[in-house]
């Protein structure tokens, strides 16, 4: 039972409050999961504050969203954008308070709550998310309590090409760069990331994606250097323009970058069979937080099926809830399509993003070089 | 009329020296406070906060602990990986406003000296930076693609098909010209406006070529006006980064790009800061020196 | 010979200034999304960029900000300009490298650094949450201050005192020498040192990023943040309105400052010596 109603019953019964408290058992014995949620979302209505300030990175919440939210709950969303994990980092970690809901990466939700900027999140607050939630996304590993964060959408990290202007049909790292130094040379884009090029390159060298062993971040650190010259550019926001318009024949890409590729022009967004790295994006209570009611709504509000089908036919990134959840509320082409979803045997091979901190000073040299090459 | 050639400025009659010094009414110091005040408080707090993490060190993913030692100093100058950005970022720094300056001179001379309707032909040089840079710089990518539409239009008038400037060196420095050209132009304009050009003109009619009378009445006065705005350049060219990854297509690391690497990437505040500190006490002295041999001119102010 | 050449210099330049310009009304006014096929005219953009509360916001920010940022920084820079250029060394060196050093610092090392100040000095003063628009405006101001000193100085120190010196021997006081003789001269630099302000302030991103508060957001953050998929036509369409805006409002006041210029003329001339 959700603490809201928990406290109706418990108040002190005056006339209304017993009418009240009255009707409402009446309700719930007539049955009916809805007229409890009704009743639900009138409580929760009453008692939330108006405001809930989200930060988020730009274009990841589909516009309808925002104003569903508002019509059920009645808080009005303030939204604020960052365009990386590592700068949304940066100014919690300087002290900036007063987000109620962000959205990091699951490397980043690890960060934030070692360095103690996450509020934790309480799952009795979450009755709809709790049902809904698909096992597989339970206890990972950055967050393994499930203490700090709640998945909002999951992806993969792989490469993109464009079938009409790339005849090989290339299904690992090796034989993507090995195009990318030979036929493609200058038409193929990396991710602007350490973890992802390094972490790549480590997984084709057969090493961990998280890699920090000195010996063979080296060997990355050759192969890197020598695919400098053949580099397009290196960019993780506007990669899937210049594939879709051909300016780059290849690209280090996400598998929602892909599937929007895809969907423009002949193209194939591929897991490569050396593996490669899966990513997370979970919803986060920064410290100091003034609405944390609004943003456990809200967390809530994202996990009924209709919701998340909006999000996921908005992102094309995939939806962590029980995948038959989706089928009804969820074009076909979507649900169906392995790019979004990609079928468990494929997921094996891939890795969570993990570096130590240890590592990442050693792989932001390596990096630094191959970028000042 | 306005002044003209500062030997006039230079007559010292008894009354200024009266009033001691360099003559002329001299502005009360204390209207410097205001200013002094805001940079002491909004600007030396937030550098000393920075100067005393470049004395930590990272611990954890980016936890600072002060240490006090010199090793982020140690570690930067610990092999030729980060001078050589440095080296490059001058490079850059130095040709960016070389490259504004030929540009932007002929234009302000222009624009003081010939053109009719001179404030609003300087507005109208503002007005394309009330756009935003990023949309501006963003539009540079439209502009350099050769699939271009005014260049495909071109091109049966032996327009090169395939050229390669986007995400190039080339494509760097366009890009840096036009964002820093106002910042070169308003400084020479301000200081080319209050010329007497009937100087000018009457120096030709006694025989000196254009180009002599240029460099005998013009350049003198302009000197301070070229100054600011190659400063104005300069400075804050040095930290630019922005450019060299949305046109340069992040091939290129300058010191403003390794500094926000530190900060972000990296997490590692305490290095970051070093390097900043370098970056900024380096340029500070060079500006100081620069400043104290111009500094001659400036005592006739 | 000299004027033509230097003319059909200036020609190309303004022309360069605009490419861009011309790209963005352009696309302003595409049908479609693509950003290199025209796709039909349509004015539709401009209506979803007016609807956008999420961009009419931050622009409302971006100039109230702008604005007052420029007039402060004026007044700081000017008066800074005007005492400087006639100071003792042992006190203007310092004052100098001060000024200096706020236009080297780059901009993400102020960002980070001012955020954490700001912050402690708020926990100091008993604010939770300290930032917000005034803390924007103070960063900026902190660099356009420089900026506009700059711009001033240079101009006073070619200007040569001869002018006041007669003045003040003529009797007049200090204030309206400044008034009568300085401020009308400066007046182009500080004109310029303002649209530079407010320039550097509208564009600002990496300093406004950082010491902006939950809640508030500046056009260049919001344009930066929705990169991944491009320039959206809706932001080019509001670039293309405030662009059309400011034109408009230039040739207006240009238009209006021209008629009452020419009456005046006259009393200029009397009231320079």
């Amino acid at each position: 039972m959700s603490d809201e109603l928990n406290s109706i019953l418990t108040r002190p019964v005056d006339r209304k409050g017993f009418i009240a408290a009255g009707a409402l058992g009446a309700l719930m014995a007539a049955g009916g999961g809805r007229f409890l949620a009704d009743a639900e979302a009138a409580e929760l209505r009453a008692q939330l504050s108006r405001t809930l300030y989200y930060y988020n990175w730009a274009d990841y919440v589909n516009p309808k969203t925002y104003g569903e939210f508002t019509k059920k709950t009645g808080v009005k969303v303030k939204k604020d954008f960052y365009a990386s994990n590592e700068v949304l980092q940066a100014k919690l970690k300087a002290g900036a308070r007063g987000y109620d809901l962000a959205v990091p990466t699951g490397y980043m939700v690890k960060i934030l709550a070692a360095e103690k900027l996450l509020e934790p999140i309480d799952w009795s607050k979450l009755p709809t998310a709790r049902r809904n939630l698909s096992p597989k996304f339970k206890s990972l590993p950055f967050d393994p309590r499930d203490k700090w964060s709640v998945p909002k959408d999951w992806g993969t990290t792989g490469f993109a090409y464009r079938k009409d202007l790339v005849k090989e049909r290339p299904t690992s790292w090796k034989q993507f760069f090995d195009l990318m130094k030979t036929k493609y040379s200058k038409k193929v884009t990396l991710l602007d990331g350490s973890p992802e090029v390094i972490g790549s390159i480590a997984k084709m060298l057969g090493y961990s994606y998280s890699t920090g062993d000195r010996g063979e971040l080296d060997k990355v650190r050759e192969f890197l250097l020598d695919l400098k010259p053949h580099v397009h550019s290196i960019d993780s926001t506007t990669y899937k323009n210049k594939l879709v318009r051909g300016t780059a024949v290849m690209g280090m890409a996400w598998n929602g970058d892909g599937a929007f590729v895809a969907s423009k022009k002949p193209a194939e967004y591929v897991i490569p069979s050396e593996g490669g790295e899966l990513w997370v994006d979970s919803y986060v209570i920064p410290k100091g937080a003034r609405n944390r009611d609004a943003a456990h709504a809200w967390i809530n509000f994202a996990y009924t099926p209709r919701i998340n089908a909006l999000e996921t036919s908005y992102t094309y990134y995939g939806s962590p809830l029980k995948r038959e959840l989706l089928k009804k509320p969820l074009a076909r082409a979507i649900y169906n399509n392995p790019d979004v979803f990609p079928p468990d045997r494929l997921l094996r091979k891939l890795e969570a993003n993990n570096v130590s901190a240890a590592a990442t000073r050693l792989r932001e040299r390596i990096w630094t070089e191959f970028k000042a090459s | 009329m306005a002044v003209a050639a500062p030997e006039v400025a230079e007559s010292r009659g008894p009354s200024s020296r009266a009033r001691g010094g360099s003559g002329g009414p001299r502005y009360p110091g204390w209207l410097a406070l205001p200013a002094v005040f805001w940079y002491l408080l909004f600007f030396l707090g937030p550098l000393g906060i920075m100067a005393s993490y470049s004395f930590g060190e990272i611990s954890g993913f980016s936890d600072v602990k002060f240490a006090w030692n010199l090793e982020n100093y140690r570690y930067l100058f610990d092999g030729p990986l980060y001078t050589d950005v440095f080296k490059k970022t001058l490079v850059m720094a130095t040709f960016g406003t070389l490259a504004t300056l030929v540009i932007g001179f002929p234009f302000a001379y222009y624009l003081a000296r010939h053109a009719k309707h001179k404030t609003l032909l300087l507005l109208l040089v503002i007005v394309p930076f009330w756009t935003s840079f990023l949309i501006r710089t963003y539009s540079f990518l439209i502009i350099l693609d050769p699939e271009f539409p005014v260049s495909r239009a071109l091109r049966p008038l032996g327009f090169p098909e395939k050229f390669e400037l986007l995400y190039t060196q080339k494509a760097i420095y366009i890009g840096v010209v036009y964002n820093y050209l106002p910042l070169m132009v308003l400084p020479l304009y301000a200081a080319l406006e209050r010329m007497d050009w009937s100087l000018v003109d009457a120096a030709q009619d006694l025989g000196d070529s254009g180009l002599r009378a240029f460099r005998r009445i013009t350049l003198p006065l302009v000197i301070p006006g070229v100054l600011a705005g190659s400063l104005l350049v300069f400075i804050p060219l040095t930290g630019e980064f922005l450019i060299p990854e949305i046109l340069g297509g992040g091939k290129t690391l300058f010191a403003g790009n390794l500094i926000a690497q530190q900060f972000l990437e990296a997490r590692d505040w305490p290095f970051g800061s070093a390097i900043a500190m370098v970056v900024v006490g380096s340029l500070t002295v060079a500006l100081l020196i620069y400043a104290r041999a111009v500094g001659r001119q400036e005592q006739y102010g | 010979m000299g004027r033509r050449l230097l003319g059909a210099h200036a020609v190309l330049v303004y022309a360069f200034l605009y490419a861009p310009i011309v790209v963005v009304v352009a696309l302003a006014f595409n049908g479609g999304r693509q950003v290199l096929y025209w796709e039909g005219f349509s004015t539709r953009w401009f209506g979803e960029a007016l609807r956008d509360d999420t961009i009419t916001e931050p622009l409302r920010t971006s100039v109230i900000i702008g604005l007052g940022n420029a007039v402060i920084a004026c007044l700081l820079g000017t008066m800074l300009a005007l005492a400087l250029a006639r100071m003792r060394a042992w006190v203007r060196v310092p004052i100098d490298a001060l000024a200096y050093m706020t236009l080297v610092t780059p901009e993400i090392v102020f960002g980070i650094s001012a955020l954490i100040f700001f912050v402690q000095a708020g926990l100091w003063v008993g604010v939770e949450s300290p930032l917000g628009i005034w803390t924007i405006l103070i960063a900026h101001v902190v660099f356009n201050a420089s900026v506009v000193a700059l711009i001033v100085r240079a101009r006073f120190v070619g200007m040569g005192q001869a002018l006041e010196e007669a003045a003040y021997d003529l009797g007049s006081g200090p204030l309206s020498t400044f008034r009568q003789v300085t401020l009308p001269r400066l007046a182009p630099a500080i004109l310029a040192g303002g649209l530079l302000a407010f320039t550097f302030s509208f564009d600002d991103f990496i300093t406004s990023f950082f010491v902006s508060g939950a809640g508030t957001t500046t056009l260049p953050l919001r344009i930066f943040s929705s990169l991944r998929f491009g320039i959206s036509p809706a932001i080019n369409a509001t670039a293309a309105m405030i662009l059309g805006l400011t034109l408009l409002a230039i040739v207006v006041a240009y238009v209006v400052l021209r008629r009452s210029d020419d009456g005046r003329q006259g009393t200029v001339i009397v009231h320079q010596v």
